[in-house]
């Protein structure tokens, strides 16, 4: 119970420091996805020429439309969270504390990111709610949103893992953002977060495949849509992911704290 | 003028030595970065590809164009990477922390100090593979070897309004207690910059060519190259870099004014 009580003390400070500068998280969290959507809806309206009988890739325009307002919805949803201050607490000898605390820092940072995740999740819910409001999204069945939603929570974890990952490499490198874009760049073109993973050549979308990123957005997005076979085999190769992942934190993170010397203290 | 001129080279040759011998102590780091701007790039130019492999055109362009458009694009933001972008974020650390302080007590231009006091080595060596491709696309769209020798000024061209637009937008942080969020929308502006005009609607073309005039930054210039009767673009580039100018002058001393340098 102690224990408990711990991680909701942690999720509600991280929900008001989250929250305190409304405008920066505006900017930082929800200005990236809807500016990347921004150029995407337009980007493609203007290769269709807004002509919605044209047919490119196998979608017609109001199905590529379609498309990108769910990639939105994936991005808002389960893409957001980042380890800057994972890397900086590392960097600067800021871990030594929850060394001795008994509230590790896996544990701090993980209550963190549910916190996150949690905004992350209304956020998604609200722009679900509004599209279909203002009719941007159509057929959308409650039992796929309920599918989508559940799946998308769990590549929200599978991104906190690999943000950590990435996050504890603080332990050799002066800067981890560098690894953070580059993730996020491969990411973004792997996933079928731009171009839909049907229209890239066979041969890379069959390797693709074996890759944890067509289920950041491409398979994300079909389950919204109502259009993705092997529902529970997707569930389960992303938390097979998750586990390799999380996995390779633990690993890294002791031999981390081998080299750590606890710099400041 | 030449004697100030002198001592702000000499004041950036040290900016460089202090960056480079920086750099070159985290090895690890500095390769890096140079991977991570030939990932962008890889990624950028493959998305690309795959549109053109199911259309013929996007807006006007054919996929030669396009390429050409982005390898400009590519180029300045390599030189931006290299030079200029670093210290966007360093200043809204100072800003909050109170180091901007030891900036303005120096004795040379805070902007400068500010604004080209950190440079990336990694990035520069970058910028030599982004200009042989920038020229590769050149070729294939058949620009001349004029046009080729004069893009230089026409980089540096979108590169100031680029700059100057952000360093605008910066002044903002003065006011603002946690700020790392401009930096995002700046970095989101340049998102937007990365494309061309026609891709967006009238009245987004109209919003970032005339309010928020970023699609000028490589739009303008590409466009004169393809097209040299058409000076239209250039003029508003030359314009609305003179126009932010103004403003920065203005803004960057009410910023200064409103400053409240925690530390002392």
């Amino acid at each position: 119970m102690p224990l408990l009580n711990k991680w909701i003390q942690t999720i509600k400070i991280s929900w008001s420091n989250l929250l305190a500068y409304r405008l920066n998280f505006l900017l930082l969290i929800l200005g990236p996805a809807f500016v990347f959507f921004f150029i995407k809806y337009n980007l493609w309206y203007s290769i269709y020429q807004g002509n919605t009988s044209v047919i490119i890739g196998g979608y017609t325009l109001d199905q590529m439309i379609h498309y990108q307002f769910f990639t939105l919805i994936t991005a808002l949803i389960a893409q957001s969270s980042n380890a800057m201050n994972l890397s900086s607490d590392i960097r600067l000898g800021r871990i030594s504390v929850f060394l001795i605390y008994p509230f590790n820092f896996w544990q701090y940072h993980c209550a963190h990111f549910l916190a996150f995740q949690s905004l992350q999740m209304a956020v998604g819910l609200f722009s679900i709610l509004a599209f279909l409001g203002f009719g941007l999204i159509n057929q959308l069945t409650v039992l796929d949103c309920f599918y989508g939603f559940s799946f998308c929570t769990l590549v929200g974890i599978l991104w906190f893992s690999i943000q950590y990952l990435i996050g504890l490499m603080a332990f050799w490198l002066e800067e981890t953002w560098i690894l953070r874009v580059s993730f996020l760049t491969i990411a973004n073109f792997m996933s079928g977060a731009i171009i839909p993973l049907e229209m890239y050549p066979k041969w890379l979308s069959n390797i693709l495949w074996y890759t944890p990123f067509p289920y950041l957005t491409f398979v994300p997005v079909k389950i919204f849509q109502g259009q993705f076979n092997g529902l529970l085999s997707a569930y389960l190769i992303l938390i097979i992911w998750t586990i390799i992942f999380s996995t390779l934190s633990l690993i890294i993170w002791k031999k981390g704290l081998r080299l750590y010397t606890g710099a400041g203290m | 003028m030449i004697q100030s001129i002198k001592h702000y080279i000499s004041v950036y040759h040290g900016f460089l030595q202090t960056s480079l011998s920086e750099a070159t102590s985290f090895r690890l780091n500095f390769f890096l970065f140079i991977i991570m701007d030939i990932i962008f790039y890889f990624s950028s130019i493959m998305s690309v590809s795959i549109i053109y492999q199911h259309i013929d055109h996007i807006g006007v362009w054919n996929f030669q164009e396009f390429l050409f458009f982005l390898s400009f694009s590519l180029l300045i933001d390599q030189i931006h990477m290299a030079f200029i972008a670093e210290n966007f974020w360093y200043f809204s650390d100072d800003i909050r922390l109170g180091n901007l302080d030891f900036f303005i007590i120096k004795p040379i231009a805070t902007i400068f100090s500010v604004f080209f006091r950190h440079i990336r080595p990694a990035s520069i060596i970058n910028i030599f593979f982004a200009a042989v491709y920038f020229i590769y696309c050149a070729k294939q769209v058949g620009l001349s070897n004029l046009m080729i020798f004069l893009s230089p000024i026409f980089i540096l061209l979108g590169l100031t309004l680029m700059v100057s637009l952000e360093i605008l937008l910066s002044c903002s942080m003065f006011y603002m207690v946690e700020s790392m969020g401009i930096n995002f929308l700046r970095m989101q502006f340049q998102n937007i910059s990365r494309w061309p005009d026609f891709v967006y609607g009238y009245i987004s073309q109209k919003v970032f060519t005339f309010a928020v005039p970023i699609l000028l930054i490589s739009n303008a210039p590409i466009k004169f190259m393809l097209n040299n009767n058409d000076y239209t673009p250039m003029i508003f580039l030359l314009i609305f870099t003179l126009i932010t100018w103004g403003l920065i002058k203005y803004f960057w001393n009410q910023g200064l004014k409103a400053y409240e340098s925690v530390s002392s």
